[in-house]
């Protein structure tokens, strides 16, 4: 990764008396610190992506602590290294992406559960549900439930967050049970402040090591008959030392108010956007003191059954602020409730909706309802007022727009070398007819989006060869898997290329071989090309993605008989290979290898070394492209073909043309697909590639020289 | 002073610096003693696509609040904001649509420029969203406007939209800090802080001029553009615009020659008398817009008009110009071409032009059968150095073959299809229909495939649609402009009433399995 965390890394050597400013989620790495963490793995995946990457870059200092970071190949092995946990008293802590990463590492968390935990294990998940979401919406808090794991969801502030995560450990231990903290997006990428602690060195650590290996105990094995037994304990022994836990520390918080007679219970995340809402109604203030009482679950599993009736009595009704399906926690104060025989009030889903983000305008309408039924004393008007100001005013803008706004999703990087491919399997197509296209995850599936609106099914992280299975067998044409570097080596090397080759099956992979976990935020895989080679490079703008075959390599070594690798941007010869494979006689897997480095990470690299040579007076070509405008007719089939967002429209300037006319702006890194496109599919005559020469030399300035001399006297 | 916190929303795309932005607002109310909180939803919108960045800086200080923490908002509250900013115009309004600025409360400090979304540079006709109405809507919606183009400015200062914006914001007077604290921010961030300091400079001085547009003021409705297609032509020419007819006399004549532009001229007077015939006296329409399009189809673009704009003087200068060449930087330029059989058919004569085509398509014809892989059609790809001699040469050559023009087989084609419009035009039962289907040449345009299948659509509305409605040919007309696929034209000319079109045979190749019996 050409990024650099150098700031970051320092802020984790922050000590006690010193404030620390900064993101949430490396707040959260910090409190790893202060805990005594002794090793860290994950998978990277927005929101929590910059957790590993710091503490991948801050390798010198983990070796100080003592700490072991890895880097793992998927959730499920980050998910396994957990086990370290099960027989020795270390403190353990991983993160990935939620639900999906959850949904990767499920085996391995209930296999973990179910023997339970003697150093504390924490997993740190980024809840990626609601606004910038890129994931199915699906609530983790399904996970904790059926494996028997805590669940701590914090108050989005600073020093909650770090006090959670240092309470996680310790109630991990006493309760020998792996805990989940979720952090919903907005609380990862929140800025704040909190008084930092001095770090910790683990007592066991690499550089105190372990003499042997711990005796052998049946009963710390997730295998019959121990499982049954493991089953009771979760609920004999585990969980109820955790609700004693929750209890004596106060991880959950009650705040009193005047109205003593009704009552909100609410997810500790949701906390803030709760206080601003009730702000709307002028029953808070500025600082979260509120009239009405509030029990904030800073652990939403499990829930302290006793807290809740002690919340609950005396009230004649309280409201659950619960986000996502099913909910969850309503259901279980209810069976609570209904237990003790405590006859106050329950409400939540029936006037909050069942689905999408708790904002604090979707939770004060819900308030609305819940106050106007409950609650006569507290003033409606101002909230009502301010609710259908907004309603009438998004009403009234529509209607003066008349047209809707065009959407703007996320799309391929300028000089992306994904986006070649795609304009090839778009002419491909055109010349042999539509195949089935099975999607993955990765910066490929930006291709579902317009100008190219491919894809016909998402299953998952390098699950797009699987999940063509079906339907080769059902379909008279050839079925196509495209899948990125980084899903083939998160999944798609077992799931999908083995399985179809033991299953003879007929099918097309197309792999995104860019070097990296790109979409991610461009981590290393293993075949992403050394660091020595980058260094040795002589043209540090080129491609180096070539340089490591351990994806062709590894594809041989199983058997793939049919494998051709194609530079991404030539694109000519990538629709030739692609309608070879979709028509060849050769029934079994087809496999593709698109390469060419993600230029992201391509760039980070070159624009400080063009930089330096430019500042050094060496020479140095920048190569862009451009439009004739004068011959482009306006037809814009050029961008229907690539979409880059540095190729776009622009008055003719002619009085007689009336359509816009193509043109490359300024960012532009004369990647070459417009030439590439021109040429393979026949566009237009209007593009040209130009390279300015900067510090040109003598021989060639003369050169120039002459020539101009001669185009001048001839041009007209 | 009240206890309620200063909210900010910063709309921007991907890469526009919003995240820098964010850090350094917070770190402005923090060296200031303020408490302040950011939060962003960066994800892959990364990656260009809209993003938002949120502010909350409470107005009390630290010493001030006596130890008391304000809880701070994640998320903005629609109609909430004290400070709406967007670094391009749609994004301001895509948060105005979505709510959250009040024309009570807000104050918007928005750039004028647009980035165009992908979906409005697909369509082959005009898809931009009418940036009048945008602007119009920003005005009337906030409670007080300051819009000016972010990226001319960042761009004039060589820096990044974040720092402009920044000077924005310093501007609109929301926050209460000093510029001066604003612009210490940007010296200890130590990159490319001139040019940030100037963009803040240039943002600051353009902010305070554009501000105070009250809504009250807002841009009279009439007179805005529709986006999907041209202005609808008035039925008498307004004053002022420019004479479509003479400019395209001179763009005829440019093309080819004096003799070419008479028959230009006779072309008009025929639309004349068609106006005439309907009892318009004057252009009524017809002649501008539809000689507008005459001038534009006579002088359609083949190798030989290519070659000629490619090589002269002034492409030299405006290529230099456009990639940003200084002086004593050398220019290499590459044109890419792929005349191909087609091409140079076009320029022989059309009966030595056929056989060579028919020859071309027995080729690949035998070819498909033989091979499984496309049998493209006969061309050659060229990165041609227009400023080399030999290159240059080349393209002047082509260029000068100009005379030739007139008996090759593109001529002719094109001769045809535009007697063929200008009979339709003639035989229209009213004015209305006339200029509809003189409309409908603005649809002819292209190179190679691109033409052949405008030319397939703007035969299928001339022919079936030519007596119909004005509103079904305009419909039909503006559906082959709003997409490629042509599943738009189809049923704009089904519910016109015309038969369906011809299915057109589409390639597709079955797999040869082993052991399936269906």
């Amino acid at each position: 990764m050409e990024i650099s965390f150098t700031r970051e890394v320092d802020q984790l050597r922050q000590g006690a008396g010193t404030t620390f400013h900064g993101e949430g989620i490396l707040a959260i790495t910090k409190a790893l610190l202060q805990s005594g963490v002794a090793y860290v793995g994950g998978y990277q995946g927005a929101p929590v992506s910059h957790l590993l990457d710091v503490m991948v870059q801050a390798e010198d200092y983990m070796a100080e602590l003592g700490v072991h970071v890895e880097a793992c190949s998927n959730e499920a092995s980050a998910a396994a290294m957990l086990g370290a946990s099960i027989h020795y008293p270390l403190r353990g802590a991983v993160t990935w992406k939620s639900v999906v990463g959850t949904n990767v590492a499920a085996d391995a968390l209930s296999n973990l559960a179910s023997p339970g935990v003697v150093g504390g294990a924490l997993i740190i998940v980024g809840e990626d549900y609601g606004e910038g979401a890129s994931v199915i919406q699906e609530r983790t808090h399904a996970f904790a439930m059926k494996s028997s794991l805590l669940l701590l969801d914090p108050r989005p502030q600073l020093p909650a967050m770090v006090r959670m995560v240092e309470h996680g450990f310790a109630l991990s231990e006493v309760s020998n049970t792996p805990a989940i903290l979720q952090l919903r997006i907005r609380a990862c990428h929140v800025r704040g402040s909190f008084e930092c602690k001095d770090n910790v060195s683990p007592a066991i650590s690499r550089k105190a090591l372990m003499e042997s290996p711990a005796r052998f105990d049946y009963e710390r094995l997730s295998h019959p008959p121990s499982t049954f037994r493991h089953e009771k304990l979760k609920f004999e022994q585990r969980l109820p030392a955790a609700r004693r836990y929750i209890l004596e520390h106060g991880l959950n918080e009650v705040f009193g108010g005047r109205h003593e007679d009704i009552g909100i219970i609410v997810q500790g995340g949701l906390h803030n956007a709760l206080v601003r809402a009730l702000q709307q109604f002028t029953v808070a203030d500025a600082f979260g003191a509120a009239e009405i009482p509030m029990l904030v679950l800073n652990v939403t599993y499990p829930l302290v059954p006793e807290q809740i009736a002690d919340f609950c009595r005396g009230k004649r009704v309280v409201l659950v602020v619960e986000e996502g399906q099913p909910e969850f926690i309503e259901q279980e104060i209810a069976t609570a409730l209904r237990r003790m025989e405590i006859d106050t009030a329950l409400h939540g889903k029936d006037l909050l909706p069942m689905a999408g983000e708790y904002n604090v305008e979707v939770i004060a309408e819900g308030l609305v309802k819940f106050l106007a039924r409950h609650a006569a004393a507290v003033p409606l008007d101002a909230a009502r007022d301010w609710l259908a100001a907004n309603a009438a005013r998004r009403q009234a803008v529509v209607a003066q727009l008349e047209l809707p706004l065009p959407p703007r999703p996320p799309q391929f990087c300028v000089g992306c070398p994904e986006r070649p491919v795609f304009s090839a399997i778009k002419q491909a197509q055109a010349n042999v007819g539509p195949v089935h296209y099975a999607a993955d995850i990765g910066c490929h599936s930006f291709a579902t989006f317009e100008p190219f609106g491919f894809g016909h099914t998402i299953l998952g992280y390098g699950m797009s060869l699987a999940s063509r299975a079906g339907v080769s067998p059902m379909l008279g044409r050839r079925a196509m898997a495209v899948m990125g570097d980084g899903g083939f080596w998160h999944n798609g090397l077992l799931t999908g290329v083995e399985s179809a080759l033991f299953n003879q099956d007929d099918a097309v992979l197309l792999i995104m071989k860019n070097g990296y976990t790109s979409a991610t935020g461009t981590q290393e895989i293993i075949s992403t090309p050394d660091d020595e080679i980058k260094a040795a490079a002589e043209n540090r703008q080129q491609s180096l993605v070539d340089r490591n075959h351990t994806i062709e390599d590894t594809l041989k070594g199983i058997g793939v008989g049919w494998l051709r690798t194609v530079p991404s941007y030539e694109v000519e010869t990538m629709r030739r290979t692609l309608e070879e494979a979709f028509t060849t006689d050769y029934a079994g897997l087809k496999v593709i290898i698109a390469e060419g480095e993600c230029q992201l990470e391509r760039q980070r690299r070159t624009k400080p070394w063009i930089a330096g040579l430019l500042k050094a007076g060496k020479r140095v070509v920048k190569v862009r492209y451009g439009v004739d405008a004068d011959t482009c007719s306006g037809d814009h089939s050029c961008i229907r073909l690539s979409g880059c967002p540095t190729l776009t429209l622009k008055d003719s300037g002619d009085p007689l043309k009336v359509d816009p006319v193509a043109t490359v702006i300024d960012c532009c890194v004369g990647c070459g697909l417009c030439g590439e496109n021109a040429h393979a599919a026949t566009l237009c005559p209007s593009f040209y590639r130009v390279e300015v020469v900067k510090n040109p030399g003598l021989a060639e300035r003369l050169l120039a020289g002459l020539r101009r001399g001669v185009i001048g006297m001839l041009a007209r | 002073m009240s206890s309620q916190p200063i909210t900010i929303l910063i709309a921007a795309l991907g890469g526009e610096g919003g995240g820098v932005l964010a850090e350094w607002l917070v770190e402005l109310a923090l060296r200031a003693g303020h408490p302040a909180q950011a939060t962003s939803i960066p994800g892959v919108a990364q990656r260009t696509g809209a993003t938002t960045y949120y502010v909350e800086i409470h107005p009390q200080t630290h010493a001030e609040l006596g130890g008391r923490a304000p809880v701070m908002s994640l998320s903005p509250v629609p109609g909430c904001l004290d400070l709406m900013v967007a670094s391009e115009l749609l994004e301001a309004v895509r948060a105005i649509q979505n709510g959250h600025v009040s024309p009570e409360r807000t104050r918007l400090v928005c750039s004028t420029h647009r980035t165009l979304t992908t979906f409005e540079k697909l369509a082959p006709g005009d898809g931009r969203y009418d940036s009048t109405r945008l602007l119009e809507v920003a005005r009337r919606y906030s409670r007080e406007c300051a819009a000016f183009d972010v990226d001319a400015t960042a761009r004039e200062a060589g820096t990044v939209p974040s720092a402009v914006l920044f000077g924005a914001i310093a501007a609109s007077g929301v926050l209460p800090f000093d510029p001066a604290a604003f612009e210490e921010i940007i010296r200890d961030s130590g990159r490319g802080v001139e040019a940030s300091l100037k963009g803040f400079a240039l943002a600051f001085e353009r902010c305070r001029a554009a501000g105070g547009v009250h809504a009250a003021v807002a841009v009279p409705r009439s007179g805005v553009p529709g986006t999907q297609s041209a202005p609808a032509p008035a039925l008498c020419v307004p004053s002022g615009t420019p004479d479509l007819v003479s400019l395209g006399h001179a763009r005829v004549v440019e093309f080819q020659d004096a003799a070419y532009g008479e028959l230009f001229t006779q072309r008009v007077e025929r639309l004349r008398a068609v106006a005439r015939r309907f009892g318009v006296d004057g252009d009524a329409g017809l002649v501008s817009e539809g000689g507008r399009y005459l001038a534009l189809w006579m002088a359609f673009d083949d190798v030989i008009r290519v070659a000629d704009l490619k090589s002269r003087a002034a492409r030299f200068a405006r290529v230099a110009e456009e990639a940003g060449a200084r002086p004593g930087d050398l220019l290499r330029i590459a044109d890419h071409l792929k005349p191909g059989l087609v091409e140079l058919a076009g320029l022989l004569p059309p009966a030595l032009a056929n056989r060579l085509l028919d020859w071309e398509s027995s080729r690949r014809d035998a070819k498909r059968w033989r091979r499984r892989d496309g049998a493209t059609p006969l061309a050659m790809p060229l990165k041609l150095r227009a400023d080399s001699i030999l290159g240059f040469l080349a393209l002047r050559l082509l260029g000068a073959l100009r005379p030739l023009r007139r008996i090759g087989r593109r001529y002719a084609e094109e001769q045809e299809l535009i007697e063929h419009w200008l009979v339709c035009i003639e035989a229209a039962p009213s004015l209305e229909v006339a200029l509809e289907l003189a409309l409908c040449a603005r649809m002819v345009k292209g190179y190679g495939a691109t033409n052949e299948r405008a030319k397939e659509n703007f035969r299928s509305i001339i022919n079936s649609l030519k007596s119909s409605d004005p509103a079904d040919i305009r419909r039909a007309r503006e559906a082959a402009l709003a997409e490629e696929s042509g599943t738009a034209l189809d049923a704009a000319l089904t519910q016109a009433g015309a038969p369906p079109r011809a299915v057109k045979a589409v390639p597709v190749r079955w797999v040869k399995r082993t052991g399936t019996a269906t």
